[in-house]
Order: structure tokens, then C-alpha cells, then sequence
């Protein structure tokens, strides 16, 4: 992910250092309500409804405490990703059963112009995979520090 | 009924293109894809609530098009591109009916 994809999808609003959520469905709420506080939602209940739904079709909890809840509706007109860490963890039904604690959420709209969306999706899991990423993370002590490990190498 | 039918129209319309992506999700990413049954279930569920004439209507739509339902931006439809009436795009806004562009049929929703 180069700086300009990184800085131009992971903005600075949609940056939550420490989830106040315990649950999987109020995190997920947490993150949505992030994009309508800057007025890039309209409708809450669309969005939260299609992940739900998506989730239906198997946990976006990958494992290795990260899950990356996402789906494509009509309900936003360009893509969006919001981050949010919880420290403690929140239990997600992941595919290894532990708790999750760093969460992108993904939402874009049916057709985009940049045509990221699976590229995204594809490039977080990989990048997610690497346990250095994954512990600078969690350790990440601000939006710039974030940033910087989603542009960097491994 | 309750429900806004636009809204469930567009839900329903988010989880077709779920599934389209499922094969996509699974093979090039890796996602567990486990659920199809359920979504399918899901999906089912929501017909019940839709309006018969909407869902036909949609159901028509989906053999022509890849997107039944379409955006709205600035005064346009998104999938043929034509201007809509100024009235038009007001109402829509504000009403919860199912508005359809008059060049190419679409079901449209306001996204702004």
C-alpha cells in the first residue's frame, strides 16, 4: 500500500485509538458511527444491517486477533475504511476463536471509480498476516504512527 | 411492511452482490465462506417483507441489469447518466416511494 492509497483511504477521522465497545455488534456501531459523525453516512441502518448480513457468510474475523468487517452497499458513494483497536479485546467469533483487537472496517459502494475495494481487502490480510505489523499496531501511539505502518514494508 | 422499502430493496440488493463476490473473497483473499446457506436463508427472509410489486419490479430489473437499484449524484442517475428533473430529485429525497429514472427504468436511491 503506497502513502498516497494509504493516507487518501485510511483518513484521520476514522482513526479510534481505544474502542469504548466491548461487544462485536456495539464495535461494529462504533466504527459506522464514526463515518456519520463526518457526514459521510446518511443511513446507519443500511450499512450496519449489510455487515451483519455479511457476517452471515462466515466471520470476517480472520484470526491473530484482527478482523476486517466489510461490505459493499449503496448506502456510501465512495470507499471508506475506519480502524479501531480494542486492547483488552472483543470476543468476535473468529475463525480461531480468540478475541479481536484490531479492526478495519471496509465499506464501499457497488461500483468505484478506483476499483480498491477486493484489492484492499486483499492487501490488509496480507499485511496482517505478519505478527512485527500486527504488534506495531497495537502499539501505534497516534494516527501518524498508524499511518506509517500501513504505508511501510513488514 | 413497516420497513422503508427503499431501504430493504437496497439491503437486498447488498447481499446479491455479496454473494457475488463470495468466490472472490474465498479464493483471492482467503475469507471463510462457510455461511452461504445462511445468507441464502437471509435473503429469503427478506423477500417477505419487501412489497410483491417492488420485488417484481427489482426482479424484472436484475435480468437487464447487473445493478437494479442505482445512485443518485448530483441530479443524476448513475446508470444511464441522465439528468433528472430538479422536482424530481427533490421528492425523492424526501419521500420513501420508489422512484424509477424515466430514461433507463432503474430503481433509484438517494445516496446524498
Amino acid at each position: 500500500m503506497n502513502q498516497r492509497e494509504s493516507s487518501g483511504i485510511f483518513q484521520q477521522e476514522f482513526f479510534i485509538p481505544e474502542l469504548k465497545s466491548k461487544t462485536k455488534a456495539d464495535a461494529l456501531e462504533e466504527m459506522v458511527e464514526v463515518l456519520v459523525r463526518a457526514g459521510q453516512v446518511k443511513n446507519k441502518r443500511i450499512i450496519l444491517e449489510a455487515i451483519q448480513q455479511r457476517e452471515l457468510l462466515g466471520s470476517t474475523g480472520i484470526g491473530k486477533e484482527v478482523a476486517i468487517p466489510h461490505c459493499r452497499t449503496l448506502a456510501v458513494s465512495k470507499l471508506y475504511a475506519v480502524f479501531g483497536r480494542s486492547r483488552k479485546g472483543i470476543a468476535y467469533g473468529s475463525v480461531d476463536k480468540k478475541p479481536v483487537k484490531l479492526l478495519f472496517l471496509v465499506v464501499g459502494p457497488p461500483v468505484e471509480k478506483t476499483n480498491l475495494y477486493l484489492p484492499l481487502l486483499g492487501k490488509l490480510c496480507e499485511r496482517l498476516h505478519h505478527a512485527k505489523i500486527r504488534n506495531r499496531l497495537l502499539e501505534a501511539k497516534d494516527y501518524r504512527a498508524f499511518l506509517q505502518i500501513m504505508e511501510g514494508g513488514e | 411492511m413497516g420497513r422503508n422499502q427503499i431501504e430493504l430493496l437496497v439491503i437486498y440488493q447488498d447481499i446479491h452482490l455479496m454473494l457475488q463476490d463470495a468466490e472472490k473473497e474465498e479464493a483471492n483473499i482467503g475469507f471463510s465462506m462457510e455461511g452461504k446457506e445462511k445468507l441464502l436463508q437471509a435473503e429469503k427472509e427478506m423477500e417477505k417483507n419487501i412489497d410483491i410489486r417492488y420485488l417484481s419490479a427489482y426482479k424484472r430489473l436484475a435480468t437487464r441489469f447487473k445493478h437494479p437499484i442505482v445512485p443518485v449524484q448530483d441530479g443524476t442517475c448513475l446508470g444511464c447518466f441522465a439528468k433528472l428533473p430538479t422536482s424530481f430529485s427533490a421528492r425523492g429525497r424526501a419521500d420513501q416511494s420508489i422512484f424509477t429514472c424515466e430514461q433507463c427504468g432503474r430503481m433509484l436511491y438517494w445516496v446524498e
